[in-house]
């Protein structure tokens, strides 16, 4: 796992001319995506960069977060803009919203936020750099959505790192999201606890030398 | 269409498929759906065409029609595959559409079970929830 870890790093860096590569965070409703991004973006600028709940849709657009330098041990850095997508699914229904306890009217704003996130979040399958793809290691992964995310993906050679998220919670198993994408490498993460999110920083950093 | 009579299931067969472009085929399925049909089309579809069902939906998307659910049989990633799908595209010049897509109105179509080799869905009457 550990070689394919690498080979994902030297792919994500290898050959490119730009001063800054663009990273997507990829994945379904609730998978940790903010989590994630918060996580990173707490660690290399001290601010956070979304919001978090446990409603879904509760990112309805692209959050960046330009120019998070990572900085090696030795002093080396690298300037990433780090994308976090709203989640990906093939509907929205207004009445989901409602059940959080959330009035008709806003309820409806929000799809209609949700539904313009996620095709802007679409569109954006063409300009990243490198996609960070993100899974709930609680629930199967595999679905059309997140088939539909790797394969477009996979399509334009962009490199993925798949994440199996919340291997803190007891019922986390990432053997299921390594079953579903076993073409790809998977990095067992807890984005809340921070397990393992070192880990990627080291691997990143070491790439770059 | 569904009712309190049950839900429509429609089988597309795969010569039926042929004639249209892509995009007449995603105006008709999205059409269709939206008059809360299931649709089973005996062909695959690749991600680009998955990622335009999901776009087009979520354009569609209004206070009467929360988008889609969709399930998708397709032909496995092994090497014969890959050789049959690079025969049928560089010598018949035909597309390789081995699988089966199923395409419903996601307030009548609920995934049960999906797996490579699997899938299951529950077909709910609408008022069944009211």
């Amino acid at each position: 796992m550990i070689d394919r870890l690498k080979k994902f790093i030297n792919d994500l860096f290898s050959g490119s001319e730009k001063d800054d590569i663009s990273i997507g965070i990829y994945g379904p409703p609730n998978a940790g995506k903010s989590t994630l991004a918060n996580h990173i973006s707490m660690d290399l600028s001290g601010e956070e960069m979304s919001n978090i709940s446990e409603v879904p849709h509760e990112t309805r657009a692209v959050e960046k977060k330009e120019k998070v330098t990572i900085k090696a041990d030795d002093g080396r850095t690298l300037d990433l803009n780090l994308l976090d997508m709203p989640g990906i699914s093939t509907n929205v229904d207004f009445k989901d919203f409602t059940e959080h306890g959330i009035e008709e009217d806003e309820a409806k704003g929000r799809a209609k936020e949700a539904t313009k996130g996620i095709v802007e979040a679409i569109k954006y399958l063409d300009d990243v750099d490198a996609c960070l793809v993100i899974f709930d290691s609680t629930e199967d992964p595999y679905t059309q959505v997140n088939v539909t995310i790797i394969g477009n993906l996979e399509a334009k050679d962009i490199p993925i790192l798949v994440l199996a998220n919340k291997t803190d919670l007891e019922d986390s198993d990432p053997s299921r999201v390594r079953d579903a994408f076993p073409q790809h490498p998977v990095l067992e993460i807890s984005a809340k606890e921070g397990e393992n999110i070192d880990k990627l920083y080291q691997e990143i950093v070491e790439r770059l030398g | 269409m569904a009712g309190k009579d049950g839900v429509t299931i429609e089988f597309l067969a795969k010569d039926k498929l042929t004639g249209d472009t892509f995009d007449e085929k995603l105006d008709s399925v999205l059409e269709k759906v939206k008059d809360n049909y299931v649709l089973v089309l005996e062909e695959g579809w690749t991600p680009d065409e998955k990622r335009s069902l999901i776009q087009a939906s979520m354009e569609e998307i209004d206070d009467d029609f929360p988008g889609v659910e969709f399930l998708g049989l397709d032909s496995s990633n092994t090497r014969f595959d890959r050789a049959k799908e690079l025969f049928y595209n560089r010598v018949l010049d035909r597309e390789y559409r081995e699988g089966l897509t199923i395409v419903g109105n996601s307030r009548v179509m609920e995934k049960v079970k999906e797996e490579r080799d699997t899938v299951s869905f529950l077909a709910k009457l609408e008022n069944a929830d009211n």
